[in-house]
C-alpha cells in the first residue's frame, strides 16, 4: 500500500513537471514579447524541471538522495531569477522595446540619463 | 554556542548530501562547517538568532508558496484561449537598502505572480519591475511592500 | 511487475512525450528568434527541459547519480545565461525592429539623439565602462 502511495506521489510530481514544462514552452510561443516570455520561462520553466527532480528524490526513497535531489531543486529556483533578471536588464538597457500591447515603462527615463 | 548547534546542523547536511553516513564523514563535515562559519563569523554577530530564524524559516515558506501560485498563475494566462495583456514596467520604492537584502527582494519578487524585476537604480533607491497586469499597479506596490519586504526586514534587521 | 512500477513507467513514458513536444516548441522559438534575447531565453529553457529529460532517466534506470549531473548542467546552464546577458550588454543592440517599438517612446527621444545613439557602436558604451569600473 505504502510503496503505491509513494508512485501515486511520484507519478504527480512526473507529470505536474512535465505540464509545466509544457506550458512554459506554449508561453514562450504565444507571448508577444521578449519581457514577458521571460516570466514563463523563469517561473513555470523552472517550477518544471524542480518537480522532475523532486520525483527522482521521492522515486529513490532514500534520504542522501532526497536530500540531493532537493538542493538541487532550491539551486534551480535560486538561479532562475537571477538569470532571468539579468537577462531582462541586459535587454532593456541595450533598448530591446517592450510589446505594442505595454501600457507603461517607468524605466525609459532612467535609461535615458546614463 | 548559536554557532556550534548551527555547525552541526551543517554537519548533518554534509553528510546528507554526500551520501556516506559514517562518523568520519560527520566529524569531518563539522570541521568544514566550523571553518567555513569562522571565515563569516563577522556577519554572524547578532543578537537574537533563534527568533530570526523561525522568521528567516517563515520567509522560505512564504518563497515557496508564492513560486507555486505564479507558476500557476503563469500556466493558466498561457492557456487561456484569449490571452487578455497589460505588461509594462513599474518603478517600485524600495525601503530596503542592504545590498544582500535588494538582492533577496530583487529574486523574491521574481517568483511573484506576473511581475519580474528588471533593475536596480544607481543610487539603490528604485526597484524597476516588469509585470504582465499593470491595470492595477499600486496594489502590486503595496503587495509588495506589505509583503516581501516587511518579512525581509523582520528576518535581517 | 507491480502496480506501483506499473504506474510510475506509464508516468515516465508520458512525460517523455510531453517533455519531447515542449522540447520542440522551444526550439521553435530558438529558431524564430526574432531577436538575440529571445532565442537565449529559449535556450535558457532547453537547459531547464534537458535536465527534466536526465531526471526522468534518472526514474527510468534507478540511476540516482544523474542528479549530479542534472545539478551541474544547471550550473552550466545558469552560467551559460549570465555570460549571454553580458554579451547583450556589450554589444548593444543591433537588431533594433523599427515599427516595432511603441509610439510613445520614440516620440520622446528627440531625433538627432536617438540618430547617435544608433550610431554609437557598442551601444551602452558609457553606461557598461562606468558599470565594470566599480
Amino acid at each position: 500500500m505504502m510503496d503505491i502511495l509513494l508512485a501515486a506521489i511520484t507519478a504527480l510530481l512526473i507529470l505536474g513537471g512535465a505540464g509545466f514544462a509544457l506550458v512554459a514552452a506554449i508561453g514562450l510561443n504565444r507571448l508577444p514579447d521578449l519581457y514577458t516570455r521571460m516570466h514563463a520561462a523563469s517561473k513555470a520553466g523552472t517550477v518544471g524541471s524542480g518537480l522532475l527532480l523532486l520525483a527522482v528524490g521521492v522515486h529513490a526513497g532514500d534520504l542522501p538522495t532526497f536530500a540531493r535531489a532537493l538542493a538541487g531543486f532550491f539551486f534551480f529556483v535560486l538561479t532562475a531569477p537571477i538569470s532571468a533578471h539579468l537577462l531582462a536588464m541586459a535587454a532593456h538597457k541595450v533598448g530591446y522595446p517592450l510589446c505594442a500591447e505595454s501600457v507603461r515603462d517607468e524605466m525609459k527615463d532612467y535609461d535615458k540619463r546614463i | 554556542m548559536i554557532t556550534y548547534i548551527l555547525s552541526l546542523v551543517f554537519a548533518v547536511v554534509w553528510v546528507a548530501v554526500t551520501g556516506s553516513a559514517t562518523l568520519h564523514n560527520l566529524i569531518f563535515g563539522f570541521a568544514l562547517s566550523t571553518l567555513v562559519l569562522w571565515i563569516v563569523r563577522d556577519e554572524m554577530g547578532a543578537r537574537g538568532y533563534w527568533r530570526r530564524l523561525g522568521r528567516i524559516l517563515s520567509l522560505l515558506a512564504l518563497f515557496l508558496k508564492e513560486l507555486a501560485l505564479s507558476a500557476w498563475k503563469v500556466a493558466v494566462l498561457v492557456m487561456s484561449p484569449r490571452m487578455d495583456l497589460k505588461p509594462g514596467i513599474f518603478a517600485f520604492p524600495l525601503t530596503v537598502t542592504r545590498d544582500f537584502e535588494i538582492t533577496l527582494l530583487a529574486n523574491l519578487i521574481t517568483l511573484t505572480p506576473g511581475t519580474l524585476s528588471v533593475d536596480v537604480s544607481e543610487d539603490r533607491k528604485t526597484l524597476f519591475v516588469h509585470a504582465i497586469d499593470c491595470s492595477d499597479i499600486e496594489a502590486t506596490k503595496r503587495d509588495i511592500a506589505n509583503g516581501f519586504e516587511r518579512k525581509i526586514m523582520e528576518a535581517f534587521r | 511487475m507491480t502496480t506501483a512500477e506499473t504506474i510510475i513507467s506509464y508516468a515516465v513514458w508520458l512525460a517523455l512525450v510531453v517533455l519531447c513536444v515542449s522540447f520542440l516548441l522551444t526550439v521553435w522559438r530558438v529558431i524564430k528568434g526574432p531577436t538575440l534575447p529571445d532565442r537565449v531565453v529559449a535556450l535558457d529553457m532547453l537547459t531547464g527541459i534537458v535536465i527534466g529529460f536526465i531526471a526522468l532517466i534518472a526514474i527510468r534506470t534507478g540511476f540516482t547519480l544523474y542528479i549530479d549531473i542534472a545539478i551541474s548542467l544547471g550550473l552550466v546552464g545558469f552560467l551559460a545565461t549570465v555570460a549571454f546577458a553580458r554579451f547583450i550588454l556589450s554589444r548593444g543592440n543591433r537588431e533594433a525592429p523599427k515599427g516595432d517599438m511603441m509610439k510613445t517612446f520614440t516620440a520622446s527621444v528627440p531625433e538627432p539623439r536617438r540618430k547617435s545613439a544608433a550610431r554609437r557602436p557598442s551601444g551602452t558604451g558609457p553606461a557598461v565602462r562606468r558599470k565594470a569600473k566599480k
